[in-house]
């Protein structure tokens, strides 16, 4: 009974995943409900206790707000099943388990690969683990993030040449849109011919791809900043720092037996894998070329 | 630059509407990318060649009829807008 009345006032915890990607950062007066999903969205803040419970002291209030919380909560159900038909929440989620650390480090790693050495992402009971525990891990949050900054970078870097208007914002992020959305299907089509045998998912792929975001705003802030020149240097810098990490992580999924050994690739089978990672790769810095020259004069 | 997703969309039924004409016995059998000719049987993986006359295969049976219905739309629909 205490139980269905302090439930409502609590905001939604973190989600308590059997293989806990999130933390669990629920204020200390609800950490003993953090373990179960309160019901509906009715998020109170824990600290005005008190005039809802001089509200819910009203018995017909009380069972008003029992079966409004039920219906939401069906509801919820309701929609969580159907998305999880068409976009893969909970696979998602694990992309964008990642901590400040993390994202540090894989930054630095995006920009000075070369003096990495295990590149090898580790497993965990055969799930790989999450990103925060493993830097070699794939993650969304950088990409997504690079992307959005990217599309705001483009257009300071037009509003600074006098170019701006708001439509050109959607188009230079559908562009790039639609070069990801081409990359990806190359890629995939290239898998599929080659039979490659690869645990590389889609959603892998679309972060590994979209790591290269990073280096275009690096390029174009620098561009901005000191003009053609430092835009050159510093384009140069992330496009070799890319093409090394692309081919570092993608000889592992793709070449996997080779590589495990670490012999030299042989054989027809090999080399065309191993041409395909160097076409990926060498992909990347053209694309970050392509994309940003554009907004540099 | 003008390369958008709806160009990328119109590209790509572009591109699956030329693969669904080609004709198994006119054509692909002549260039011998027939379904029936050279399939490998099981053992060793298949090459190249085979995995594309199986894919334009499977293209050519899977989107038979959505192709109809999405080319329908877009014809009306680029008739009303242009």
């Amino acid at each position: 009974m205490p139980a269905s009345k302090r439930r409502i006032p609590v905001s939604p915890p973190g989600m308590a995943d059997p293989h806990q990607l999130f933390d669990d950062t629920s204020s200390a007066q609800s950490r003993g409900f953090g373990a179960q999903r309160g019901p509906g969205g009715l998020g109170y803040p824990a600290a005005a206790a008190s005039p809802q419970e001089a509200f819910l002291a009203d018995p017909v209030s009380n069972m008003a707000m029992a079966y409004g919380s039920s219906l939401a909560a069906q509801g919820k159900e309701l929609v969580d099943k159907n998305i999880d038909r068409f976009i893969p929440v909970t696979k998602l989620k694990y992309y964008f388990a990642v901590d400040t650390m993390y994202v540090g480090k894989k930054l630095g790693l995006l920009f000075f690969p070369y003096l990495h050495q295990d590149w090898e992402v580790q497993y965990q009971q055969d799930t790989p683990v999450a990103p925060r525990f493993d830097i070699n891990a794939p993650d969304l949050y950088i990409p997504a993030m690079a992307f959005i900054t990217y599309i705001l970078v483009a257009g300071l870097a037009l509003g600074t040449q006098d170019r701006f208007s708001p439509d050109l914002l959607g188009l230079q992020a559908s562009s790039a849109l639609a070069w990801l959305t081409l990359e990806v299907l190359a890629i995939l089509l290239s898998l599929y011919l080659l039979t490659v045998n690869t645990d590389l998912t889609t959603i892998d792929l679309v972060a590994f791809l979209g790591y290269k975001y990073v280096g275009m705003i690096g390029g174009v802030l620098m561009g901005l900043l000191f003009g053609k020149i430092g835009y050159y240097l510093v384009l140069g810098w992330c496009c070799v720092s890319i093409f090394v990490f692309m081919i570092r992580t993608l000889r592992l999924k793709i070449l996997a037996e080779a590589a495990a050994q670490g012999v030299p690739v042989r054989g027809a089978r090999n080399q065309l894998r191993m041409y395909l990672t160097m076409a990926v790769a060498a992909a990347q810095p053209l694309l970050m070329y392509w994309l940003t020259f554009h907004l540099v004069r | 630059m003008a390369f958008t997703l709806y160009s990328l969309l119109q590209a790509a039924l572009l591109c699956v509407n030329a693969i669904a004409v080609l004709h198994e016995e006119r054509f692909l059998k002549n260039i011998g990318w027939g379904t029936d000719q050279g399939i490998g049987g099981f053992g060793e993986e298949p090459g190249i060649k085979s995995q594309l006359t199986n894919l334009i295969r499977s293209v050519r049976t899977v989107m038979r009829v959505p192709l109809i219905i999405v080319n329908s739309v877009a014809i009306v629909l680029l008739l009303l807008f242009g």
